[in-house]
């Protein structure tokens, strides 16, 4: 009932108010107030709520093959094809049908990702393991299982200039709370770090607005801008469910055993062990 | 209830898709692994018993070295590939489990190239429990 209140509400500051009375956090004087007061102002790291909220372990939700849970938010839609440019749609699409050719042949291509290279940004926020995130004073940070992945964004900052971000697989992430949502912004990927195979320059930008609906569950809606490949911003989100006492494993990469066929360049496992 | 959310959504000025969880159902988009399937044959699955020569618990995936007597009556060695520990740890395998010499029973998808190796669906331990391979890998559709 709270969470369709809430929703409804275009105030943000009865959001805060809200929200803290949700997640229950011990923010008794917030909790108490009515909604239709005007909340607090947030502090230099955004509402009560969402300083401590976001900390735990994650799972994407739904896990596959489970059914969504009445009692949360819908699934988020499928992730929608990107809007390339007309220029780079062919190619796109070519590779999209290769790999499914490749695929019913059997001989699955031998990606980045198969050499046990991470997943990198913003493919990481996919959650294939759990996830854990960690808020501290000026920071959070994201961890993924697989991989031994780890993201940091640095709240409250300046973002650099694109141009003076380093390319990497996480790039350079600033963020600040705005009450239950954690506005982040991402530059610095690199050119051969991709999303769905798709293309992008180093003007590439991603937007992420971390949204703590409930305490136990948030949801990334992700928003990539390239002015060089794309017509128009590329949207979709994901969704996530806390998964309580939850320790997270290492993930080393430590015994590979798929190999590229240097025949077909598909992807073979070794037989026999190393 | 989803009408709102919709409302809501577009209020915080995000342009989102219409929400259909019914198609989010089957297709969640959840990468499913460290690699396709596609170069085993799930839908011509085999049961193998056998002993086991080594059973390594790494990432990016688990293996069992198995040496099982194929259908033509003569023995071999068969590489089993499995999920991952953090994937198999979720659904309560230990990465003591099984052991060299142990006696076990697993039904694979077989490699496409008619290699002595597969993806796991179901093994069965010495003491007669049964394990899967996780939700990515899928079920057996044997017996």
């Amino acid at each position: 009932m709270l969470q369709i209140t809430r929703r409804n509400s275009s105030s943000m500051a009865a959001t805060c108010v809200l929200a803290a009375v949700c997640l229950g956090v011990a923010a008794p004087a917030l909790a108490a107030a009515p909604a239709a007061q005007p909340a607090a102002p947030a502090s230099i790291e955004g509402s009560a709520a969402a300083v401590h909220g976001l900390t735990g372990t994650w799972n994407r939700y739904p896990q596959l093959g489970e059914a969504p849970d009445p009692k949360l938010p819908p699934p988020p839609p499928p992730v929608a094809p990107p809007p390339l440019k007309a220029q780079y749609k062919p190619d796109w699409n070519a590779k999209q049908e290769a790999i499914k050719e490749a695929d019913a042949r059997g001989e699955p291509p031998f990606t980045d990702y198969v050499k046990c290279l991470p997943d990198g940004m913003p493919t990481m926020m996919i959650a294939m393991f759990p996830m854990e995130v960690l808020q501290t004073p000026g920071q959070v940070t994201i961890m993924q299982e697989a991989y031994n992945q780890v993201r940091r964004i640095y709240l409250n900052e300046k973002q650099i200039p694109i141009e003076d971000a380093e390319p990497g697989y996480w790039g350079h992430s600033v963020g600040h709370w705005e009450g239950n949502t954690l506005i982040v912004d991402t530059v610095g990927i690199k050119p051969t770090v991709l999303f769905r195979g798709v293309p992008h320059s180093d003007q590439m930008r991603i937007h992420e607005r971390i949204e703590m609906l409930r305490p136990d569950f948030f949801e990334d809606h992700i928003t990539v801008e390239d002015p060089v490949y794309l017509t128009a911003p590329w949207s979709f989100t994901y969704a996530y469910t806390r998964l309580p006492h939850y320790k997270m494993l290492e993930y080393v990469c430590d015994s590979n055993r798929e190999y590229k066929d240097p025949k077909t360049g598909g992807t073979r496992m070794r037989i026999g062990g190393h | 209830m989803r009408q709102s959310i919709r409302a809501w959504r577009r209020s915080m000025g995000w342009s989102v898709a219409p929400l259909c969880a019914a198609v989010a159902l089957g297709a969640s988009g959840v990468a499913l692994a460290h690699h396709s399937f596609a170069m085993f044959d799930s839908a011509h699955q085999v049961k193998l018993a056998g002993t086991v020569k080594s059973f390594e618990w790494s990432n990016p995936h688990v293996y069992i070295e198995l040496n099982a007597t194929g259908a033509d009556g003569s023995s071999k060695d068969y590489t089993v590939e499995c999920a991952n520990p953090g994937i198999l740890d979720r659904i309560g395998w230990k990465f003591n489990m099984i052991k060299p010499g142990d006696k076990i029973t697993v039904i694979i998808a077989p490699l496409k190239t008619g290699e002595p190796g597969g993806l796991l669906k179901q093994v069965t331990l010495p003491d007669g429990r049964v394990f899967a391979n996780g939700a990515p890998a899928g079920k057996a559709s044997i017996k």
